[in-house]
């Protein structure tokens, strides 16, 4: 830093404080994100270490797994990834999937047309965001409170639907969850589906929205720590800004619960426990702080390519898929002692 | 009430009975402000005379209960600071209002950002914000990050924020109190360039030199009630002060000021209650030497900012220093915690009293109670019969109303959760009290009776220190007064006659910092 | 749990209502009572058992077998206990503005360890075996309440993710204690703590009693109560006042895992079967709504153990009565969010301040705050 004010000049001097290009990228605020960036490029050499072989295990047809297998969770992440910067959470996630999925596998068997089964469980998701988001602007009930309280009522919601798990047969919802583009030959072959695409043009759209649109800086705005106060003098819209990412992120629910039942191709209402905190876990590993203020959505991208690698380790180490969780929670610990860590020591 | 003369002018902005009530407080009672186009105007009155919340009505923060607000002869009911801002109406508040995590440009720009469609405009938008900081001579990147920038000019970034849409009134909520003088300087030239153009400005600051240097007229408020509107240039510092003040006010000072003289105990060959020997912690309060004797009071006298609370901060154990010593009845000691400095009789009652006092959904008896509690450990509970008898007598002698141990804090007026507070810190019968704007935003009775506790308990041996903002107050009730400026103590003056606030305004304004 | 009812909070619930200026008359004894913190949750649990009793009659007795009382009322009793357990603890570590959510998590460890120490021990059914195996699985849970409170108090980070890593990745240690696999052990001492009496109570029943009772006493005979409550109405002010709240909150997170590893063993001992995925699964809501149900605020601050007790009988009761009602079972989890929901906002300072000033003073909560 160098900010100087000269006091002394008989006519007012101009006030500098330039910082150079380069260090601004080494300020404080890259630190969690270079340390995301490192643990993926440290998971992939020891990837190609361990298992690379022949083949190699760095490939195409790995990132097309990845993607394949984690795009519901891309799709949460980024949802989560607004919410996060505002200061707030979203534990209602996982509840929200297997809402979702239950109902479309409910709808279909009854003749609902597909693309209206399809709006209907994104707009549950919808709903469950602006609930999420009332209970915390205009009743200022702690978000993760209002949200816990949305998860009890979406887990209480799919008993009701149904506690079999039902599997989808439709024709048409087959039809989208198979679709795919081939490319590459043999053993090498990899895709690209339609979750994929999806789950990608979220991110660039949740990427544009946030850091070239207004709203979008207002959601960083509001994360600074003060409840919206600067904000708002500001003459920005604290208030309907911290309900739109609730919004936001249930609308991402609905979308991740679509996708995820296009992986299962089932409904079931224990599906999707301990999702919220995969999701939450991909943003913090993506460098967003949990205090909310500073982070990045592409990190976010990162942050579930780190998740969805460390589930591919674990199962090329032949361990038990339980080790997951335990792995996830480590890992997800690992970031949020770092973060405080970095805070701790800005602060002082 | 004299109304001078305006050059047929008509004002921009015409508010007429302006009434605003909280729960239980009426703080603007029927106050008139006129603002015209091209003048510089202050708003005058001590803490809690209602300028903030006059402020707040006028930029839409708080809505108004009665009267009417005009803005361009139309008449307005503000319902948020947009709105406000729509009309024409800017603000730089005292505390920088903006978002530090985001960049310089952002905060200058946001909300009338150039767009492209939806999207903005980033080129376009850093240009622009650095043309706008340009004309207040600042001269930063502006795609770097607010919090990179020093206070100050931050401070600018706000100006400049202000300015940026072409208001018709620009209200400055003390702009200067975290500026040097050659910025305060810089800042002014700004004013009345913009001042110049036309741009009627309400002007707030605790420095009357700089009250008399930009104005052009003043409206002064006393207890959320208007007392005038008068020219700069037809109202001597003295008639200001004591309209501010109130003319009891004035009088009771006379009185008091007789009675407290300088301190009467031995100041050679006793050891101090508390002694400090280059204490200090980076970015908060430079290395100071201090020391309080028994039954002496020693007031802190400073604007905001210059470091008087950071310094008794680290005396306490609220905040650790990171270097220098302290002794208390000479014997080295480290406060590491605040339950150490209770421990050891060293009581610190914090000037933020709803984050930093009272617990409010605790009763009276639970919050005087709480600090003796601390000290004699979670595991022996005060008894009960003990507590009630403590509590009484508390309430009783502090007059704490209403007289039930059983009330919630939080639904007492602010001087008698004061009182509550003055009551949990002398139970735990401390050596050293130190008070921190223990009469702030409280009503006259409370306050004075406030100052004669103080006295009473330094007359039977207690330390005390004495910060308040208010440099009457700081001369009524202390014996010696140390001033901070700059975040260092730079002057320390023994109470007598010959010592008034223009003393403390002269140390304050011209001792060189060392 | 039918017994008497203890006045817990000696101090507290008999203030008069504190907006009431002291000028004012003392409000009349009807209107203590109504505003009185218990009033409206004793009141819904005497409307639930009346309703039950006029559709099942033989709801309301209660006999004597064999010197050991049986009845529907007894069974409610035994069923609350499992989430009292959990309650109190939760309710301490709301008071202080926590949440811990890995309660369930906690209560499936604990079982998983008890069962699989007994399952490999020479001798499952003598007694010191048994009381090992509640040993190991309370210590387990030590650990646990160890490592919130640690996150929590020491590194600051918020509770709600501090135990939601527990609560995911400990049912997956809960996996690997039992090899993912549902072991099942026959042991006649531990089964006791599950479905024996003592004295003709059933054995839950008298556990949840006496940690109803210690926890009263560690957070009301001492000054425990009054200084978690302070931390959690305000706590920077509770910290510039001496106090500890590092060690408090510490202290908080493990009574409320060691109560949890507790619940998890009374809660498994009838069928002891260490199913890690499913045993607890949810609790921690059961534990949440019996708290939010008997008065205390999810923000933090005053908290009542006795309304925690009703707060559990009605979660029982509406257990049991769902039963008696014929309504399907699986709506049940709905019907405890709805309450919980309800009885948030109804706790919401903002609806109160709605309610009070009508529907055009409902603000976003953003009302900025100038310093001046």
């Amino acid at each position: 830093m160098t900010t100087t004010v000269q006091s002394q000049a008989p006519t007012p001097a101009p006030v500098r404080s330039r910082l150079s290009g380069l260090r601004r990228y080494l300020s404080p605020e890259y630190l969690p994100i270079a340390g995301t960036i490192l643990t993926l490029i440290l998971m992939l050499v020891i990837g190609e270490v361990r298992y690379g072989g022949e083949r190699g295990f760095v490939s195409p047809k790995l990132f097309s797994n990845l993607l394949q297998d984690n795009a519901y969770l891309l799709v949460l992440a980024v949802g989560m990834t607004f919410v996060i910067i505002t200061g707030g959470i979203d534990l209602s996630v996982g509840a929200v999937v297997a809402l979702v999925g239950l109902v479309i596998a409910t709808l279909l068997p009854m003749g609902v047309p597909l693309p209206l089964v399809l709006i209907i469980g994104v707009l549950i998701g919808t709903t469950f965001g602006f609930l999420i988001g009332v209970l915390v602007e205009y009743f200022d009930i702690q978000p993760f409170i209002a949200s816990l309280a949305a998860m009890f009522l979406a887990r209480g919601l799919c008993n009701v639907v149904s506690v079999q798990s039902l599997a989808i047969k439709d024709e048409g919802f087959g039809a989208l969850a198979g679709w795919s583009l081939k490319f590459g030959e043999g053993r090498d072959i990899w895709k690209i589906n339609l979750s994929m695409i999806i789950a990608v043009l979220v991110l660039i759209v949740a990427y544009v929205i946030l850091h070239h649109t207004r709203f979008g800086r207002t959601v960083y705005g509001v994360g600074v720590g003060d409840g919206g106060n600067a904000v708002q003098l500001m003459g920005l819209k604290a208030g309907r800004t911290r309900l739109w990412v609730y919004v936001i992120s249930g609308t991402c629910a609905g979308v991740a619960g679509i996708l995820f039942a296009f992986y299962t191709k089932s409904g079931f209402n224990l599906t999707g426990i301990g999702m919220e905190l995969d999701a939450i876990a991909a943003v913090v590993i993506g460098g967003t702080l949990l205090a909310g203020g500073g982070g990045f959505v592409l990190g976010t991208g990162v942050g579930v390519l780190v998740y969805g690698l460390i589930q591919v380790l674990i199962a090329r180490e032949g361990l038990d898929s339980w080790w997951t969780k335990v792995f996830i929670g480590v890992v997800l610990l690992v970031f949020v002692v770092l973060q405080r860590a970095i805070a701790v020591r800005r602060r002082s | 009430m004299t109304t001078p003369d305006t050059q047929a002018a008509t004002p921009v902005v015409e508010m007429r009975g302006i009434t605003i009530t909280f729960p239980g407080v009426k703080a603007l009672d029927g106050v008139d402000l006129r603002l015209f186009p091209g003048e510089v105007h202050s708003l005058m009155g001590e803490n809690g005379a209602g300028k903030s919340t006059l402020i707040k009505a006028l930029t839409g923060v708080y809505q108004i209960d009665g009267g009417t607000m005009t803005v361009d002869g139309v008449e307005h009911r503000f319902s948020g600071p947009d709105e406000a801002q729509n009309a024409g109406i800017s603000t730089v508040y005292q505390e920088v209002n903006l978002c530090a995590n985001l960049s310089v440009a952002e905060n200058v720009m946001l909300g009338h950002e150039p767009r492209t469609g939806p999207f903005i405009s980033w080129r376009k938008m850093r240009r622009q914000a650095a043309e706008n900081l340009a004309r207040l001579h600042v001269d930063i990147d502006p795609a770097s990050r607010l919090s990179a920038h020093s206070i100050a000019v931050q401070q600018l970034c706000a100006i400049a924020r202000a300015t940026v849409r072409d208001a018709k009134v620009l209200i400055l909520d003390e702009p200067t109190s975290s500026l040097q003088k050659a910025e305060v300087d810089e800042l002014f030239q700004v004013i009345r360039e913009l001042r110049d153009a036309g741009v009627a400005i309400l002007f707030v600051s605790h420095f009357l030199d700089q009250v008399y240097e930009i104005s052009d007229r003043l409206t002064i408020l006393r207890n959320g009630r208007l007392v005038g509107e008068h020219l700069a240039a037809e109202l001597p510092r003295r008639d200001l002060i004591g309209l501010m003040i109130g003319r009891e006010g004035a009088a009771l000072d006379a009185i008091e000021r007789g009675a407290q003289q300088a301190f009467a105990g031995e100041r050679e060959g006793v050891t101090p209650t508390i002694e400090a020997v280059g204490l200090g912690r980076h970015g908060r309060i430079e290395p100071f030497d201090l020391a309080v004797q028994p039954g002496e009071i020693v007031g802190l006298a400073g604007l905001l900012g210059s470091g008087r609370t950071e310094a008794v901060r680290l005396l306490c154990g609220a905040d650790r220093p990171e270097e220098g010593t302290l002794r208390l009845g000479g014997e080295d000691i480290r406060i590491s915690d605040p339950l150490v400095g209770l421990r050891n009789g060293i009581a610190f009652s914090s000037e933020d009293r709803k984050r930093e006092g009272i617990i409010g959904d605790l009763t009276v008896r639970e919050n005087i109670a709480l600090a003796v509690q601390t000290v004699r450990g979670v595991w022996r509970p005060v008894p009960r019969k003990e507590l009630d008898e403590l509590v009484d007598r508390y309430i009783t002698a502090l007059d704490i109303r209403p007289a039930n141990p059983n009330q919630l804090v939080k639904n007492l007026s602010g001087g008698n959760q004061q009182k509550v507070l003055l009551a949990r810190w002398l139970a735990t019968a401390p050596k050293l009290l130190i008070l921190d704007e223990p009469t702030r935003g409280i009503d006259i009775g409370a306050k004075t009776d406030i100052q004669k506790l103080v006295a009473e308990l330094a007359a039977d041996g207690m330390s005390v220190v004495f910060i308040s903002s208010e440099f009457e107050e700081v001369l009524r009730v202390s014996h010696r007064i140390d001033v901070l400026r700059d975040r260092r103590i730079v002057e320390s003056l023994t109470n007598g006659p010959d010592v008034d606030q223009d003393t403390i305004l002269e140390a304050i304004a011209t001792k060189e910092v060392a | 749990m039918s017994g008497p009812t203890v006045e817990l909070t000696p101090d507290t619930p008999s203030s008069p209502p504190p907006a009431q200026p002291a000028a004012q008359p003392r409000p009349s004894v009807a209107r203590r009572i109504m505003q009185h913190q218990l009033f409206w949750p004793v009141v819904a649990l005497i409307a639930l058992i009346i309703l039950c009793g006029i559709k099942n009659p033989t709801f309301l007795t209660i006999e004597l077998r064999d010197g050991n009382l049986f009845g529907q009322l007894v069974d409610i009793a035994r069923m609350s206990a499992t989430p009292l357990l959990l309650a109190l603890g939760m309710a301490l570590v709301i008071a202080t503005g926590g949440i811990d959510l890995s309660v369930g998590a906690v209560m499936a460890i604990s079982l998983a360890v008890s069962l699989t120490y007994l399952d490999g021990a020479a001798n499952p059914g003598s007694v010191s075996t048994a009381a090992v195996a509640v040993l190991l699985g309370v210590a387990v849970a030590l650990a646990a309440g160890l490592f919130n409170g640690f996150m929590v108090s020491v590194l600051g980070v918020q509770p709600f993710i501090a135990t939601m890593i527990l609560m995911v990745a400990g049912r997956g240690v809960a996996m690997l204690i039992t090899q993912g696999q549902i072991t099942t052990v026959t042991s006649a001492p531990f089964k006791f703590l599950g479905s024996g009496f003592v004295f003709g109570i059933p054995t839950p029943v008298i556990i949840a009693l006496i940690m109803l009772v210690a926890v009263a006493i560690l957070v009301r005979r001492t000054a425990l109560g009054m200084l978690l409550e302070s931390i959690g109405i305000n706590r920077e002010a509770s910290r510039l006042a001496g106090v500890q709240s590092r060690n408090i909150t510490w202290l908080v997170y493990i009574v409320c895992a060691l109560l949890a590893g507790l619940a998890g063993i009374v809660y498994g001992a009838p069928t002891m079967a260490a199913d890690a995925n499913n045993i607890g699964l949810m609790k921690e809501m059961d534990a949440i709504m019996c708290v939010v149900l008997g008065g205390t605020a999810l923000s933090g601050g005053k908290f009542y153990l006795s309304g925690t007790v009703v707060g559990a009988l009605i979660l029982s009761t509406i257990e049991r009565a769902v039963v008696i009602f014929h309504i399907p079972s699986q709506i049940t989890p709905l019907f405890k969010a709805l309450v919980i929901i309800v009885v948030c906002v109804a706790q919401s300072p903002k609806l109160r301040e709605l309610l009070r000033d009508g529907a055009a003073k409902l603000r976003p909560r953003a009302l900025p705050e100038v310093a001046s």
